[in-house]
């Protein structure tokens, strides 16, 4: 039996954990909701936005988070220049399937270019508080760990008010929910798409950044985002942001718990097993997502 | 007088999101009959026609064919039963040849029938005897996406009778049609209940249904508000209500 | 359109006899047992896209996939022979035929619903895989490999190419004999029915999840056989190459160069991305230029050749014999329907 302490240490870092699969997830089930579109390069931008966090801290000695004025902005226009140049151009019938090895493409593109700049040595940002941590009943929270949270929950909540009360939010739901109806309404249907998709793109590179402040990077790491991601979002039902956050939340705090009993690797499994699960038994997903019905 | 029930639901109910589209409809179509549904837009038409052919699940409600529930089949298992359908914005198999478009249809049989060659002499010869009838044995190696808006709504048709049903729902056969077309394919409709087949046409066209149906359901938000012969329909106060909003 | 596919065949066979007269007499001409190893590589390669062809090229599903069922059928083999004592080919059959029970499950949480979630379950299939080889280090031998008895110990290693050349080519026709067979079938109708329109098929009485069940099987046991006999052929297996996300994405890549819908599509893409991997390999060594080199040329075929190589030759051929094609051609219905969304 572990102890108290280890057990609230696990469910806190489930939850910092959650957070940041919260965010990703969100930005993957922007781009399906969109256009049908299972971005597999997601996580490769994720990974080259931690690189660029690296790159920037070695470089200039500032704090990574200050790459986060050019990242954000440099990705979202890459995801509106991705969906106006590249996957709107794909034959609509065939769309789903050959987005998918576009992005692909795209992905292994950013994995073998980051092998080749920066070689497939493993990376790490060192900070004056990357040692630092907090007591809270016997649990040990890093510092960098809570840093991170609280950007993915920002982002996270700024992306739910932009959504929710803007103009733009209102438009871009309405373009989701049914894209006919959206343009008759004098929604300029493809720059919304684009620029939900630069959205998208935007939540990796914040989340890049707070991977890099904790964690180790590698051109291949991406690998290892993807698959618990595509879980998320199909177990929150594929187009549904609440239901991915709570999926996320759920995964991600399963992961941290069964680490204790079973090893950091074999954790790891839980994310699969939900996956073929949810598609066995309740292929809309747990949580809404209405948006799955046919796809 | 009852004609005997050929396609009948009841209760029938699906809503997507917030939005009901089918609110409890109970219908019954007369057999050996020209039907028709019609309905102003968003009346729920289009969503009855993929509730009953089992494409999208009703959430509530039954469905029955000549007395056999066929509720939660699904759709290959309907069109064995002997629904054939087409579709609203008229759907072919892009990238096959006009005759294999229709061959696909054909009755599978077991397995043994389906590993062996498509291209048996009996299919083709029916397959071909089909695009004749629509004046299309010409066109038979054509890839279906090249042709025609037309010979595409013909070539979907000559699919669906391949399949041998016998009643056939028609999702706006008139739709984004050239007038000639249109007399053709309600000759078609006429000379093919004459040999026995049910339709169940939705369709705007007011013209057509009122001189091809015999018997008109009116469906207003998800629910039928008047049924009969044409003649009661055109009179019905409700319906033109319907229609003005 | 008769005279067309007459003239097809006319042209076909000839080539159709060279390209298995070079295939036959390739150990022959090969210069040295190098050259003999790319050889069979390249059908290595040829085997598994054209068994990924089975479900992509029919049913226009995109397994990423197939490179975890070669690597099961690899390991398999391996683990058959090495741990339950069985003889190298018994231990073959036997993990292939285990390998297509377990595509029936995969299948069944994969094929129920339409599209995106068959590729989201193909990739975990491959992380999952990955994560449980390298992990169950007692039973695969973890990161370290897995070490798989030789077949033909008497042989020497040119001999030992060779059979196993023919092994592969053998195998190769065995598979592209099936995609014939399925392809000229009403069950093959079927299934081009699914990757066309799903709904349209079933409404017409296809029972599309069988079929698309079936075929998936097929293609998992041709993709087993193929991992399997590699893994008799090379000896020595590592679970970061038998189940990475790469082998798999290299058979779609061959087989969508080549052209799907085409018989000998698949072959055509192995030769040329088998070939283009090997060279890369001399020439720039273990860099990750690879990968982008891979991901640049998959780019390409899926922007601007979605149909492969063999369809945009075969057309300039087309036209060459029927001139008058184009002249039935009005305003399709995909136009309206294209200009419709926009």
């Amino acid at each position: 039996m572990p102890s108290g302490g280890l057990l609230l240490q696990s469910v806190v870092l489930g939850l910092l954990l959650g957070g940041l699969y919260a965010l990703l997830a969100a930005g993957l089930t922007l781009y399906f909701g969109i256009m049908r579109v299972v971005m597999i390069a997601h996580s490769a931008f994720l990974i080259l936005a931690a690189y660029v966090a690296w790159w920037f801290n070695v470089r200039t000695g500032l704090d990574p988070l200050l790459s986060l004025a050019g990242t954000v902005p440099l990705f979202f226009v890459t995801g509106v220049a991705m969906q106006r140049l590249l996957l709107a151009r794909l034959r609509p019938a065939t769309l789903t399937m050959m987005s998918v090895l576009l992005t692909f493409a795209i992905a292994l593109f950013i994995e073998g270019m980051l092998g080749y700049l920066f070689t497939g040595t493993q990376r790490r940002i060192q900070l004056a508080y990357s040692a630092s941590s907090l007591d809270l009943f016997g649990a040990r929270i890093a510092v960098v760990k809570l840093i991170a949270f609280g950007l993915a929950g920002a982002a996270l909540l700024g992306l739910y008010l932009l959504l929710k009360h803007s103009r733009f939010g209102w438009a871009l739901r309405a373009t989701i929910q049914h894209r006919d109806a959206a343009r008759l309404a004098g929604i300029d249907t493809d720059r919304v798409a684009g620029y939900g998709f630069g959205l998208g793109l935007a939540t990796a590179a914040i989340g890049g950044t707070a991977l890099a402040l904790d964690a180790t990077v590698y051109p291949s790491l991406h690998w290892h985002w993807i698959g618990p991601l595509m879980a998320i979002i199909v177990v929150g039902g594929l187009g549904s942001i609440p239901g991915a956050a709570i999926a996320a939340m759920v995964l991600g705090m399963a992961q941290s718990l069964l680490q204790i009993p079973l090893g950091t690797t074999w954790a790891q499994t839980v994310f699969y097993l939900a996956l073929f699960a949810t598609l066995a038994l309740r292929p809309q997903g747990f949580f809404g997502g209405r948006l799955a019905q046919r796809f | 007088m009852t004609a005997p029930r050929n396609l009948e639901t009841v209760e029938l109910t699906k809503r997507f999101g917030g939005v009901t589209a089918l609110d409890g409809a109970s219908i019954a179509f007369h057999d050996g009959k020209i039907n028709a549904i019609i309905g102003p837009n968003g009346s729920g038409k289009t969503t009855y026609f993929n509730c009953v052919t089992g494409m999208i699940r009703a959430d509530s409600g039954q469905t029955t064919y000549r007395g056999h529930d066929i509720t939660r089949r699904p759709p290959h298992a309907i069109a064995a039963a002997g629904i054939g359908r087409t579709f609203q914005l008229c759907r072919v198999f892009p990238r096959m040849s006009a005759l294999d478009n229709v061959l696909v249809a054909a009755r599978p049989g077991g397995v043994a029938t389906r590993l062996r060659g498509a291209r048996g002499r009996a299919e083709v010869a029916r397959a071909r005897e089909w695009l004749a009838h629509m004046g299309m044995d010409h066109l038979e190696g054509v890839e279906a996406g090249n042709l025609s808006w037309g010979q595409q709504k013909l070539l979907e048709l000559a699919g669906v009778l391949m399949s041998e049903p016998e009643t056939i729902l028609l999702d706006e056969p008139a739709g984004g049609v050239n007038p000639a077309l249109i007399d053709r394919i309600a000759a078609l409709v006429r000379e093919l209940n004459a040999a026995g087949k049910t339709f169940i046409i939705v369709e705007h066209n007011m013209d057509l249904v009122m001189n091809l149906c015999e018997h008109i359901v009116v469906l207003d938000r998800g629910r039928p508000i008047a049924a009969g012969p044409p003649s009661v329909i055109r009179s019905d106060e409700r319906v033109l209500g319907a229609y003005l909003g | 359109m008769r005279s067309v596919s007459k003239a097809r065949v006319w042209l076909g066979l000839p080539v159709l006899l060279a390209g298995v007269g070079l295939v036959l007499s390739f150990p022959s001409l090969a210069p040295n047992p190098y050259l003999l190893s790319v050889g069979i590589v390249v059908l290595n390669y040829a085997v598994l896209s054209t068994a990924w062809n089975f479900m992509g090229g029919f049913t226009g599903y995109i397994s990423l996939g197939h490179g975890a069922l070669a690597g099961l059928g690899a390991y398999g083999t391996a683990l058959l022979i090495t741990k339950a004592g069985m003889p190298s080919f018994a231990a073959l059959f036997a993990a292939t035929a285990i390998v297509a029970l377990l595509a029936i499950p995969l299948g069944f949480a994969a094929l129920r619903v339409r599209g995106a979630s068959f590729v989201i379950v193909s990739i975990a299939l491959v992380l999952i895989l990955l994560l449980v080889f390298q992990s169950w280090a007692s039973l695969t031998g973890g990161s370290s490999g897995l070490v798989v008895p030789r077949p033909f110990p008497q042989l020497l290693r040119p001999e030992h190419h060779r059979v196993f050349y023919y092994l592969f080519a053998g195998l190769l026709a065995l598979a592209l004999l099936c995609w014939w067979l399925i392809d000229r079938s009403r069950f093959g109708l079927g299934l081009k029915a699914v990757r066309e329109d799903e709904d349209k098929a079933e409404s017409l009485g296809t029972p599309t999840f069988a079929y698309k069940l079936v075929i998936f099987t097929v293609s998992a046991a041709f993709t087993a056989l193929g991992g399997g006999l590699y893994a008799l052929w090379f000896g020595d297996l590592d679970p970061v190459f038998q189940f990475s996300i790469l082998s798999g994405a290299y058979m779609v890549l061959m087989a969508l160069l080549g052209g799907v819908r085409n018989l000998f599509g698949p072959v055509l893409g192995a030769l040329i991305v088998g070939i283009g991997l090997e060279y890369f390999k001399v020439e720039y060594g273990n860099t990750p230029l690879h990968l982008v080199a891979s991901g640049l040329l998959l780019a390409v075929v899926v922007m601007f050749m979605p149909d492969g190589v063999i369809p945009s030759v075969s057309n300039v051929f087309g036209r060459f014999f029927q001139p008058t094609r184009a002249s039935i051609r009005e305003v399709s219905a995909e136009q309206l329907r294209e200009e419709a969304r926009r």
